[in-house]
């Protein structure tokens, strides 16, 4: 973000400017339509922070509004004073995100966003139902008092604010996190994020800011009610403006609310009916042809003099390195201990219903090793690497890292042990780039540096792997050897103990196949790296491998050196899929 | 005049192109093999001959008829069936109402009550099991339901992907009994199978494709006997 | 409290739960076979109901004869709606996929309850049909509302006929369990998820004459069903009719003894109340989740 910021500066300091001199050189009439649009900005960008950048719709955004509102009014007519009210404000709706979060994010997709929809309405239930409190639907009134001005410029200050911590959080470990959860919240999990804090800090985060917009905006109506608070057709107005502009864009929201809310203006001087009905016309048109925004729209994105608008946010940074330098991986490397065990599985067991995927599963891995793990399509070992980073939890048995029972964790707390992990099918962040993709790896996984650092140090990951020339590429970007390259960066970025590798090699051509078993080698004989690496393409695994583990149908059926591996009847039988099965068989049974 | 022609098939996922040359030609009766490594590009094949990959290019002949932009529904009619990787049974429905599913289509529909007799009498065990939920059986029952599902719309070609997954080794024997059988039966079989020596088992010649891409055809002796084959797939160095 | 009255609150729960479970029916089916989870849902249930008790004032026909009358266009709107509007989208990715379903049906369930607002007034209306009073002992029931739970029962009992035994209903059933498997026996998927779509929103019709019978509707109710539907299904499980039978029972019970016990303007909080529990108690245990 370096050479965007002082212009990002200048972009907020010139609105700054302009929203501090607008009461005074105009009316009221503008004033108060220039006030309904601070506030319905910081709505529709508080709720982005959501939706755009951590992937969650949630559609009962709205209801932290109110609730700032009538946290705020009705504090006031029973005598607090004016700046305790708004603090008031901005912790009920703060609470009320947290005491949501439990509920709303054990789901996912249009379950979270259904799920979040049933608030509005219950907020509207409990203000018209709980009358003792909140004078239920005859409303609060306040005492009248003209305060537009003060409000406007109170809307102004949270409007830069609001802007201000969009733009921290587009460049921010913090913010980071998030996308990696939009992304793809396992492999963030994996990379060693905390899902839940970080979800519900965001949550928490939108609430405030919507709880104090609702405030404010009580504060200069000086009066509410359960219907105006809570009407599910207003409340989707802000959310329909952000994605009007273009969710998840810097300038999206803004440029959907100044739209939006003009049409609205129109709309309320020319109709005198319907006006829900056009508005839910708007939203059926955004939903048809636009839910990537006007400002993702073709027409714009590659207009010379617009594309600016939806430019997307990556962090730039001057190449540390010369071209085809081949720097040393910034990794400690520890002092091996061949004898300790990394790894230790007793008996480890997972079942799908009444499907069996790892059948008792005992195997030992030592430091410093390069063990293969083999076995038929379906025999287990993927299953088992979901069993050893945490993605599942075994049914049966102990997994023991370092002497640790690791059986319960999470998976963000097995990588911060120092388990890394590939996937088969890779599964980068697709809407970063390969250096915000390794950085995220680097910064919160066992090593755990500072972002600007881990940015920094990501180019000598990428080198690592041969993506030094992408380095700047979005992830989506890549072909799929790239991809897997990719996969493998961000796992060592994470600075593993030991590094679980899915399949790589299929797919690549028999030098690329060599460049990779050398990084193999280089990874446990320099950086003291253990590896265990699932693949199908038996000549890779033969050139580095000490030992070979063979799975099938769930259960280890040999643990052997490589070259007891290979002459073993079994393996041979039902991995490399010997002609003489029947013999193969009466030995296993016997 | 061949069976199945593929000419040059190229498909795409979406923005990532999954094959780019793919041509294949089988003789109807013929045993054909497709062998490659994971992510090759085998079952997107298959997916394109059934029809639910829409091609990007080249072309799909089946007996004769250009069927390359035909719907799935159509291509099923004129013979062609899938037994889809990891089976795809509807698992809460008994067994017999996922057979009677394959024969949804009109044709099919009419010969309902003789084709589930054929396929009772080629596996026994689902008609023992046949009120029984698809999802309760064992895995190599599960693929006799997904083989005997495609037979009941009667194909006169049978594609079928990995049918070994997930099968204890003791049935393996039976289902590729099966396989003979149907075979016998003067239906056309283009065989996906990961275990290369079981596939040139079974198969008269097979077709190695690699990164989207057909790369060699041969008959079971040529390939058995050829070097660079041999290295990869067949373990020999 | 004597047995009589605890008998009519719970005939007047049965009453309410098994229409809320033949809204249910439609939204599950529709989400299961198209994944979408049509918010709408209950607006065209709103809607229905004030169109019939329209009809009814104008011409006092017989609300059985105003239901073919209603259910042909609003299944032709449903097949079009999805056509237009909700198909197309499935050619985008799965997270602009959801929320251009969210907007769409969102958008429509402002539009539909706003425009019908406007032709027909924001005014509570009913079915007024008189009805013979069956009295059993102390207990007194309308003899609409007998004849409305058998209707309600034989269609449910024709449904899971339907599902079990017709082509069409076991096309339906494979597509929610598994869509390829279904495409690869020669089923037409988006065919099928276009007549599902309007088959939910046809049962969803049937509903709302029935529910206008009993209960005032006015075109801005819609959204609280859909929210009670939901909170069915996901008790239930996706696709599974006997489940939502007897989830939505329950919390038509549960709303009558809220009403009863407590006040009526706390009723409409159970559902909500108890989808959030739920979430927070059985985060896996749902059918739901074996799905996602």
């Amino acid at each position: 973000m370096s050479s965007s910021r002082p212009v990002a500066f200048a972009g907020i300091a010139a609105f700054a400017a302009a929203l501090g001199v607008l009461p005074i050189v105009a009316g009221p009439y503008p004033v108060s339509f220039a006030f309904i649009l601070l506030i319905t900005f910081v709505i529709a960008q508080s709720w982005d922070w959501v939706n755009g950048q951590m992937g969650y719709l949630n559609l009962g955004h709205y209801a932290f509004y109110g609730i700032g509102a009538y946290a705020f009014c009705l504090l006031l007519i029973r005598g607090v004073p004016l700046a305790p009210s708004f603090a008031a404000a901005i912790v009920v709706a703060a609470l009320a995100a947290f005491i949501l979060s439990f509920p709303l994010f054990r789901l996912k997709g249009d379950y979270f966003a259904f799920g979040t929809l049933t608030i509005v309405p219950l907020c509207e239930l409990l203000a018209s139902n709980l009358t003792e409190i909140t004078k239920g639907s005859e409303g609060v009134t306040l005492p009248p008092n003209y305060v537009l001005i003060p409000a406007y410029y109170m809307a102004a200050v949270l409007v830069v604010l609001t802007l201000a911590t969009t733009w921290w959080l587009m460049g921010s470990r913090f913010g980071y996190a998030i996308r990696a959860i939009r992304n793809d919240e396992q492999v963030a999990e994996v990379c060693g994020i905390r899902l839940f804090p970080v979800k519900v800090l965001t949550l928490g985060l939108s609430a405030m800011f919507a709880g104090l917009a609702g405030a404010i905006q009580a504060w200069q109506f000086s009066f509410i009610d359960p219907y105006t608070m809570f009407n599910l057709s207003v409340a989707l107005v802000p959310i329909a403006a952000a994605l009007l502009g273009g969710s998840g864009l810097l300038l999206g929201p803004l440029i959907g609310v100044i739209l939006l809310s003009s049409l609205q203006q129109v709309l309320l001087v020319k109709l005198s009916m319907l006006q829900g009905a056009v508005y839910g016309l708007v939203i059926v048109v955004i939903g048809r042809f636009l839910p990537g925004g006007l400002l993702r729209w073709r027409v714009i994105a590659n207009n010379k003099r617009l594309a600016w608008l939806a430019r997307e946010s990556h962090f730039e940074g001057a190449p540390a390195m010369a071209a085809g330098d081949h720097a040393a991986l910034p990794l400690r490397a520890p002092d091996l201990d061949k004898s300790k065990v990394v790894l230790r599985c007793e008996a480890a067991t997972m079942a799908f219903g009444g499907n069996v995927a790892v059948r008792e599963v005992s195997i030992d891995v030592r430091q410093g090793e390069i063990v293969g793990l083999v076995g038929p399509n379906g025999s287990g070992k993927t299953t088992l690497f979901n069993l050893i980073s945490g993605i599942y939890r075994p049914k049966g048995g102990r997994i023991i890292v370092d002497g640790q029972d690791i059986s319960g964790l999470r998976a963000d707390e097995i990588a911060c042990l120092g388990i890394g992990r590939t996937y088969q099918i890779p599964r980068p962040f697709n809407e970063l780039t390969v250096r915000e993709c390794i950085a995220i790896g680097r910064s919160f996984g066992r090593g755990a540096v500072p972002l600007r650092e881990a940015m920094q140090s990501a180019e000598a990951f990428a080198r690592f792997v041969g993506l030094g020339a992408q380095i700047e590429t979005r992830a989506d970007k890549l072909s799929l050897q790239q991809k897997k390259a990719l996969e493998l960066a961000r796992a060592l970025a994470g600075e593993p103990k030991l590094l679980l590798v899915d399949e790589v090699a299929s797919g690549l051509s028999i030098n690329e196949i060599r460049t990779f078993v050398e990084h193999i080698r280089e990874i446990r004989d320099r950086y003291g790296i253990t590896v265990i690496w699932v693949e199908h393409i038996f000549s890779a695994l033969a050139r580095v491998v000490d030992r070979l583990v063979v799975l099938d149908s769930g259960s280890v059926i040999a643990d052997a050196p490589l070259q007891e591996a290979v002459k073993d009847e079994r393996v041979l039988a039902t991995y490399l899929g010997h002609s003489n099965e029947k013999d193969a068989r009466k030995e296993k049974r016997a | 005049m061949s069976l199945l022609n593929v000419t040059n098939l190229a498909v795409a996922h979406g923005p990532l192109q999954a094959l780019w040359d793919i041509s294949l030609k089988i003789e109807p009766g013929e045993r054909i093999g497709l062998l490659g490594a994971n992510g090759a590009g085998k079952s997107t094949t298959l997916g394109a001959i059934v029809g639910y990959y829409p091609t990007m290019g080249g072309r799909i002949e089946f007996d004769g008829c250009d069927i390359t932009s035909d719907p799935v529904p159509s291509r099923l009619a004129r013979g062609i069936g899938l037994v889809p990787e990891g089976r795809r049974l509807f698992t809460d429905m008994s067994v017999r109402e996922n057979l009677e599913m394959g024969a949804y289509l009109a044709q099919p529909r009419k010969q309902l009550a003789q084709s589930l007799a054929q396929v009772y009498a080629m596996f026994p065990v689902l008609q023992t099991k046949s009120a029984q939920a698809a999802g309760t059986l064992s895995g190599g029952q599960q693929q006799m339901v997904a083989i005997g599902r495609a037979l009941m719309s009667r194909p006169r070609c049978l594609l079928l992907d990995e049918p070994f997954i997930g099968v204890a080794p003791i049935i393996v024997q039976e289902v590729m009994a099966a396989l003979r059988d149907i075979a016998q039966q003067g239906i056309t079989i283009l065989l996906v199978e990961q275990n290369t020596h079981r596939a040139l088992e079974f198969v008269d010649r097979a077709y190695v494709i690699e990164n989207g891409r057909s790369v060699l055809e041969g008959t079971r002796d040529q390939l058995l006997n050829d070097k660079s084959f041999g290295a990869k797939f067949l373990g020999l160095d | 409290m004597s047995i009589d009255i605890l008998v009519q609150v719970l005939l007047s729960g049965l009453l309410l739960g098994g229409i809320y479970a033949l809204v249910a029916f439609g939204l599950s089916l529709v989400y299961g076979v198209a994944n979408i989870l049509n918010i709408a849902h209950g607006t065209l249930l709103a809607i229905s109901g004030v169109v019939a008790s329209l009809i009814f004032a104008a011409t006092g026909w017989n609300p059985i004869l105003i239901i073919p009358l209603l259910v042909l266009p609003v299944f032709l709107f449903g097949y079009l709606f999805h056509a237009a509007l909700l198909r197309p989208l499935a050619s985008r990715g799965k997270h602009d996929e959801t929320i251009g379903t969210v907007l769409i049906t969102v958008g429509s369930l402002i539009m539909m309850s706003d425009i019908t607002g406007v032709v027909a007034g924001t005014n509570q209306q009913n079915i007024p049909v008189r009805s013979e009073i069956l009295e059993f002992g102390d207990v007194i029931v309308p003899l609409t509302q007998v004849w409305i739970l058998a209707g309600i029962i034989g269609l449910t009992i024709i449904l899971h006929l339907y599902l079990k035994y017709a082509w069409f209903g076991r096309a339906v059933r494979a597509v929610t369990q598994d869509p390829l498997g279904a495409t690869i026996c020669g089923v037409n998927g988006p065919r099928a998820k276009a007549l599902t779509f309007a088959g939910g929103s046809g049962l969803v019709a049937i509903a709302g004459v029935l529910y206008a019978m009993i209960y005032p509707v006015d075109p801005y109710m819609g959204f609280s069903l859909t929210v009670r539907a939901f909170t069915i299904i996901i008790i239930g499980g996706i696709g599974n009719l006997a489940g939502a039978m007897i989830a939505g029972i329950m919390l038509g019970v549960a709303e009558s003894f809220t009403a009863f016990l407590w006040a009526p303007k706390w009723a409409p909080a159970i559902s909500v109340v108890l989808l959030l529990i739920i979430l927070v108690l059985f985060p896996r245990g749902l059918a739901l989740w074996k799905r996602a």
